[in-house]
């Protein structure tokens, strides 16, 4: 999708706040969300899909408003669409429907358990041999799926090299739409000359991790 | 059930901006206490999440991945040929970090990690990311104009040094291990790794001092 979250390259965008306080959360409620959003979640999920959920936020709101406010809406949105809640439900703060049965609460022990757990592994066993080799020219797709993709605008239709192969992985695409499916998956090495008409510095390169069929041969 | 369905999406956050309110802290506190309501969750639990993060999984856990690698070369070598292994030797292998790389900086190359479609970072070794890494500024302009980037962040870089920026388009990781300062010879791990700043790892920093830091 063709969306305002695809940023790498935008420009007008000022400067960066380097003097950013050193502090994970800068307000209780970011906290909060942040924490929400590790332990309450709808089962038949996947990340991408998750992922696409933010994308579909209004682009002034996805631009504007603060990035932990994004995930707030994200999550609304998916425990809505999942029927965990209802949109008057959320709107109201408070359950129409008798509590599900409530395990105790979790210490700070097993949260530490949790998030090792959430290790998550998204490489797969595949027949399909790999199409290419380190070393390897090729030429990004223009293809642009209206849907959730992980091949961004300012890599289309561009010349790189493979620089390693990592087997095969959950495609993000797919996965997005709720079908797993597995493809081989590559860093792919671009020069920056390859994809910005003022980049001047010969050295300077850009590392994507790209699925196979986001790939033709040079 | 889940749909998968963009348009049907679409609509509920069009009917979120109308009816939630504007003020984010209210929009979360209305989501806790529905959930809590629900018995999906208790609010002693998202505390504990909360002090997971602001007390112990953080970025000094990726200070002691790099102070380690400074200090014993067979880690340094597990670390570069399996990095998710070598990490869970530490018991730091978790969230987002099971498809994990280091990219080492060295005299002739500087590493820049970036996710300029969300904001993918290797949470159980770095923490929560900070915020402008997350910020449109910094996604645009790090794969564009890293040298522009890198100078706003006081780092100056020889033409003649490459730069690699790592977009973070898959479930890979990024971790940058920096380059020892010099003069350290004679301190201990844990020293070092009090040298080692947070954003040394994600290449937004480069020259460590011998005399202060560090993550938190």
């Amino acid at each position: 999708m063709d969306g305002v979250h695809d940023l790498g390259g935008r420009q007008g965008f000022g400067q960066i706040d380097v003097n950013e306080t050193e502090v994970p959360f800068h307000a209780d409620w970011e906290g909060r969300i942040w924490s929400i959003v590790q332990c309450v979640r709808s089962s038949d999920w996947t990340l991408d899909w998750w992922r696409h959920v933010r994308e579909l936020i209004d682009p002034i709101d996805y631009l504007a408003r603060p990035y932990f406010d994004s995930w707030a809406q994200t999550h609304i949105a998916a425990l809505i669409d999942s029927g965990t809640f209802t949109l008057e439900e959320i709107i109201a703060g408070k359950s129409a429907t008798v509590p599900v049965d409530q395990n105790s609460a979790r210490t700070i022990n097993d949260i530490f358990g949790d998030i090792e757990a959430q290790a998550y592994r998204f490489d797969r066993e595949i027949d399909a041999q790999p199409a290419y080799q380190a070393g390897d020219g090729i030429f990004t797709k223009q293809l642009l799926p209206g849907h959730h993709t992980r091949l961004p605008a300012y890599a289309r239709g561009k010349p790189g090299v493979i620089h390693a192969h990592h087997g095969a992985h959950v495609f993000a695409d797919a996965s997005a739409q709720g079908s797993e499916e597995a493809q081989h998956i590559y860093s792919v090495v671009f020069e920056a000359r390859d994809l910005w008409p003022e980049a001047q510095n010969k050295k300077d390169r850009v590392f994507l991790d790209l699925w196979e069929s986001y790939l033709d041969p040079a | 059930m889940t749909d998968f369905d963009s348009d049907k999406v679409s609509k509920i956050h069009s009917h979120l901006h109308s009816h939630l309110p504007s003020e984010s802290a209210l929009r979360v506190k209305a989501l806790e206490s529905l959930l809590v309501d629900k018995g999906l969750v208790e609010s002693a639990t998202i505390d504990a999440w909360v002090e997971a993060y602001s007390e112990e999984v953080g970025p000094k856990r990726g200070a002691h991945i790099v102070a380690k690698a400074w200090t014993d070369s067979e880690f340094k070598s597990r670390l570069m040929q399996d990095a998710v292994a070598a990490i869970d030797e530490l018991g730091y292998l978790g969230k987002a970090t099971a498809h994990l790389k280091v990219v080492e900086n060295t005299d002739q190359i500087h590493n820049l990690v970036v996710c300029t479609l969300c904001s993918c970072y290797p949470f159980s070794i770095l923490g929560i990311a900070p915020n402008w890494y997350k910020t449109a500024a910094y996604r645009s302009r790090a794969v564009r104009d890293p040298r522009g980037v890198l100078k706003e962040f006081d780092v100056k870089l020889d033409d003649d040094i490459e730069v690699r920026v790592w977009d973070s388009t898959a479930e890979l990781r990024y971790l940058v291990l920096p380059q020892r300062p010099e003069a350290t010879q004679g301190l201990s791990e844990d020293e070092l790794a009090a040298l080692v700043t947070r954003n040394s790892m994600i290449g937004t920093d480069r020259v460590l001092s011998a005399s202060s830091g560090g993550a938190s």
